[in-house]
């Protein structure tokens, strides 16, 4: 890792929320402060509703009209204005791709791949005829593991919901894009899938150069492709560092309790899952955010809310414990 | 609970905070209701307040005056007989309202059952009478009245028979399309397996649920069937040349269109707000009940 | 094509046993009014020819046999085009409501060509635009134009053009002109049948005759277009996929038109042809304001005079031709839309 090189994915104090039908604001990402470096795979870690998503949105520019941005997006180190009267960001699709959750939904029914890749090279600036696109469509899609022959003619619906997703994938990387935000690209997955899939990204990523930000509510899924985990709880990043120093040495109350949650293989031992419920997006609780779930918690947390903090190296936590 | 009132988007439940919201949020919805009940009010004091009553009732005058344009003693003009035609248009709007109020009730009352009972009870029951709301749905309300005209000569029994005739069948479909879902919800499985009996199901947990919708399909089509039954009066199919009903009093100007214009247009005109008035309130309750077009917008990307 | 010849045979199957319902309930109809149904069908004849005619009608009707085999007589003559004589025109009614369909169908084309395509246009610029003075202004004009009297529009629309220009003469063509420029009517749409021949004098004078009425009738596509196509835009701007081609850096004016309004193409046309098939009706009104001969200026010729066979003839082919257009419309939207296979 090179460390004095410029991150190209950087947030500083990233807030984002959604407005509702009065007009109020309900935060659901709060104070986020990100660094990706150039060729690192990041992993955002968090159950449902953690407003993990909507921080990948910002990070691609696809937030809808109702969401409000305060804090700063940096991506190559160039500052991204959400500019109300235009664009959101010029660049969307050429320096940050995206693969998105559900590939059935994510491809456009009423057209065959090879016309939505004709659009996607049309978006770069390409003009390409039918037979060009079709073999610059071809190589990607080999390198998902896709046959050409059988795809590029057939409708998404047509193809399986694994085929899908690589088609979706190779999408993603066709725009030439370098930066890559996949949101929950497994999850609806078979289980046998899910690892295919995590193959083909740590392939493609490492084949390509592409710097990975990948969001996930599963923690051995991120273990098996990260270089650095986020763990995000109530539109907060709550720890941050390596994957084994999060494996071997978790701070965070919440890191600890979602990893024992996890199955290990060839260890028996008792199950466990963190009582109560997360907090509803925007409803997050005042102090801490963990505090009403947390085992070990003090007076202290339910008052103040504890900033991130070096531990050591890499590794960030926020919790007044440590 | 407070996270339960707090959620950022509500489920509309009953029709009363469906009305509420709509009041509070859609200016269309308000000016709707100002309609509407302007409507309400014409109706009820329309015979007392008419400057000409009995000419409202469409009794010519003793002497007289012909077709006049508007003037201060007559604000819409006289028709052909020398009627007012202000008198005529106030009176003509409890005809309105009623041949709305009859149409939309029993077609209303035919359609839930029929949709309700198809999607509860299944099986040939539901192909029949699906089939039945097929072909009614088929037919227009106008050429029934011409079938029915043939028959019977004309009368307000035309014009209501046609349009309960034609009407009944969209009801039905909504209130099958909605009882269909609802069949499969929890409560229903667990009021079957409690051993209730399936009319009492139907009557308490089916009819209940898909009322909503089916009421506010029925409140945007008052404003359908006024017009249907105006075009049918219009046309002449319908209630006999000097009833005070506004598609009369439009037919009444058409052969003088050239001369006297204002005879056809102004009820025409009354027509128009009516209609609109009323499908304004329907329209703005059905978006209200579509979270979808709630969301702000612009153009983002 | 991507739709299975399957449904489309279940569709029309569908279809035809809904018209055959629609035959019998026609059927039912005579059947149970007041009165003796061949006196009703010979049209209330009085006179000395009252009782050949009555038995004539007993005989075409088949009314000495029992009922099911009446109804089932009365089918097949219905769909070998022998709906009886119309009494008022002395002439076969499906003869009569050929000619008057063509003319309707004529009047009817036009106005959806211009009501559809305007009113769609203007429903996407306006879901574009939402919440804007412009996209309220065009709502308020939607469900204003959906819910306009179409006959007062008529009379409205003749009074001013009378006003303004001096134009009163409707009808389909000038019939002086088309003698003199020997136009002959070949397919019974006017405006067809002068572009074959080649005449275009009379080619215009048509167009100019059937504007006005056309607009009239294209008023309600046009709302309903706006009013449909804004929501159904709205819809398809939320989807997953417009995001993710937003997100590739699809451009605008592509995740509009090529993804967002391809989406709604199936929607629209099933509400379009519903509405279509609706409109009929709606054409006959405006048709009878203007004074144009068609289905509508037929139904009005009769209105009173007791013509029950050219009555059922109508109303048969109003339902059927709803039908059939309801039908087509769902087969088209299957074939445009991949997904469906059934």
């Amino acid at each position: 890792m090179v460390l004095n090189s410029e991150p190209v994915v950087e947030t500083r104090d990233l807030s984002i929320g959604y407005l509702d039908e009065y007009d109020r604001v309900w935060w659901v990402v709060i104070g986020v402060n990100l660094r990706i470096n150039e060729g690192e795979t990041y992993c955002i870690v968090g159950e449902s509703g953690c407003g993990k998503s909507t921080l990948g949105n910002a990070l691609i520019g696809i937030l809808p009209p109702y969401a409000e941005t305060r804090g700063i997006i940096r991506i190559m180190g160039e500052e991204i204005v959400r500019d109300d009267k235009h664009c959101y960001w010029k660049s969307r699709g050429r320096i940050v791709s995206y693969i998105p959750q559900n590939p059935g939904k994510a491809l456009h029914p009423f057209m065959t791949i090879h016309v939505q890749f004709k659009h996607l090279y049309r978006a770069r600036g390409l003009r390409l005829d039918d037979r060009g696109v079709a073999e610059k469509a071809s190589r990607i899609l080999e390198l998902v593991g896709l046959d050409p022959d059988e795809v590029l003619d057939s409708y998404p619906h047509e193809l399986s919901g694994g085929m899908q997703q690589r088609a979706a994938i190779a999408m993603a990387v066709s725009t030439g894009a370098k930066i890559i935000v996949a949101d929950e690209p497994t999850s609806s997955l078979d289980a046998n899938l899910r690892l295919q899939i995590l193959k083909l990204l740590r392939k493609i990523k490492e084949e390509l150069g592409i710097t990975l930000i990948m969001i996930t509510h599963d923690l051995v899924q991120a273990s098996k492709n990260c270089e650095r985990i986020g763990v995000m709880y109530a539109g907060r990043i709550v720890e941050e560092a390596p994957v084994k120093e999060i494996f071997r040495n978790p701070q965070h109350p919440y890191t600890q309790l979602l990893l024992e949650t996890v199955p290990v293989l060839g260890v028996v031992k008792e199950l466990k899952t963190i009582p109560g419920e997360p907090p509803r997006p925007g409803e997050y609780p005042p102090g801490c955010p963990f505090h009403p779930r947390c085992p070990f918690r003090i007076d202290k947390c339910s008052r103040e809310e504890p900033v991130l903090r070096k531990i050591n190296g890499k590794h960030y936590v926020s919790c007044w414990l440590r | 609970m407070t996270i339960e009132k707090s959620r950022m988007q509500k489920r509309i439940r009953g029709i009363k905070e469906l009305f509420s919201r709509a009041w509070k949020r859609r200016p269309v919805f308000r000016a709707g209701v100002v309609i509407a009940l302007t409507l309400l009010f014409m109706a009820i004091l329309g015979p007392f307040i008419a400057p000409y009553p009995s000419e409202g009732w469409g009794i010519p005058p003793a002497t007289s005056r012909g077709a006049q344009p508007p003037s201060p003693e007559h604000p819409f003009g006289t028709d052909a007989a020398g009627r007012d035609i202000l008198s005529r248009i106030l009176i003509g709007a409890g005809m309105a309202l009623f041949q709305i109020a009859v149409v939309v009730s029993v077609s209303l009352a035919i359609g839930l059952l029929v949709g309700s009972v198809a999607a509860y009870y299944g099986g040939v029951m539901e192909k029949i009478l699906n089939y039945f709301t097929e072909t009614f749905m088929a037919f227009p309300a106008i050429i029934v009245a011409l079938a029915l005209n043939s028959l019977f000569g004309r009368g307000l029994m035309v014009v209501l028979l046609s349009l309960i005739i034609t009407w009944w069948s969209w009801y039905a479909r909504i209130a099958y399309v909605n009882a269909r879902s609802t069949r499969e919800m929890e409560y229903v499985l667990l009021a079957e397996l409690s051993g209730l009996p399936r009319y009492r199901i139907l009557f308490r947990h089916i009819l209940p649920n898909i009322s909503t919708p089916v009421i506010v399909q029925a409140i945007t089509d008052t404003g359908s069937v006024l017009l249907e039954a105006a075009s049918i009066n219009f046309l002449g199919l319908g209630l006999p040349t000097d009833y005070p009903d506004w598609g009369v009093l439009v037919q009444n100007g058409f052969n003088y269109i050239y001369s006297y214009p204002w005879i056809s247009l102004i009820p025409g005109a009354f027509i128009l707000v009516a209609a609109l008035g009323l499908s304004m309130l329907g329209d703005s309750l059905r978006e209200e009940m579509d979270p979808r077009l709630r969301r702000r917008w612009r153009l983002w990307f | 094509m991507p739709v299975s010849l399957n449904y489309v045979v279940k569709r029309t199957v569908w279809a035809l046993l809904v018209i055959i319902g629609v035959i019998v309930f026609s059927y039912i109809f005579l059947y149970l009014a007041p009165g003796d149904p061949a006196y009703i069908w010979a049209g209330r004849p009085r006179g000395v020819n009252a009782t050949i005619a009555i038995m004539n009608a007993r005989r075409e009707l088949g009314l000495d046999k029992p009922l099911p085999v009446q109804i089932l007589l009365f089918i097949k003559n219905v769909f070998t085009g022998n709906m009886g004589v119309s009494i008022e025109y002395k002439q076969p009614v499906s003869v009569i409501i050929w000619r008057g369909l063509t003319a309707t169908l004529e009047l009817l084309i036009i106005a959806y060509l211009i009501g559809v395509s305007l009113g769609v246009l203007l429903g996407i610029y306006s879901a574009l635009k939402r919440n804007t003075r412009l996209d309220h202004g065009l709502q308020v004009l939607a469900i204003t134009l959906a819910n306009a009297p179409s006959f007062w529009l008529a009379i409205g629309l003749i009074v001013a053009l009378a006003y303004l220009t001096g134009f009163t003469g409707y009808g389909r063509v000038d019939t002086r002109l088309a003698i003199a420029t020997g136009f002959r009517p070949i397919t019974g749409f006017y405006l067809l049948d002068s572009l074959i021949e080649g005449n275009i004098p009379v080619f215009i004078d048509v167009l100019l005759r059937i504007l006005p009425p056309a607009i009239i009738v294209a008023t309600y596509p046009l709302g309903l277009g706006i009013r449909m196509a804004r929501a159904l835009i709205a819809e398809t701007l939320g989807e997953e996929y417009v995001k993710a081609a937003i997100a590739w850096g699809v451009k605008r004016r592509t995740v509009i038109w090529r993804y967002a309004f391809k989406g709604t193409i199936p929607s629209l046309t099933q509400v379009l042809g519903l509405a279509f098939a609706y409109s009929l009706v709606d054409a006959m009104i405006v048709e009878i304001v203007f004074g144009r001969e068609g289905l509508g200026s037929l139904a009005y010729h009769i209105i009173g005079k007791s013509d029950f066979p050219l009555v059922i003839g109508l109303m048969i082919t109003v339902t059927a031709f709803y039908i059939i257009v309801n039908t087509l419309a769902d087969i088209l939207q299957a074939m445009i839309d991949p997904r469906v296979r059934l």
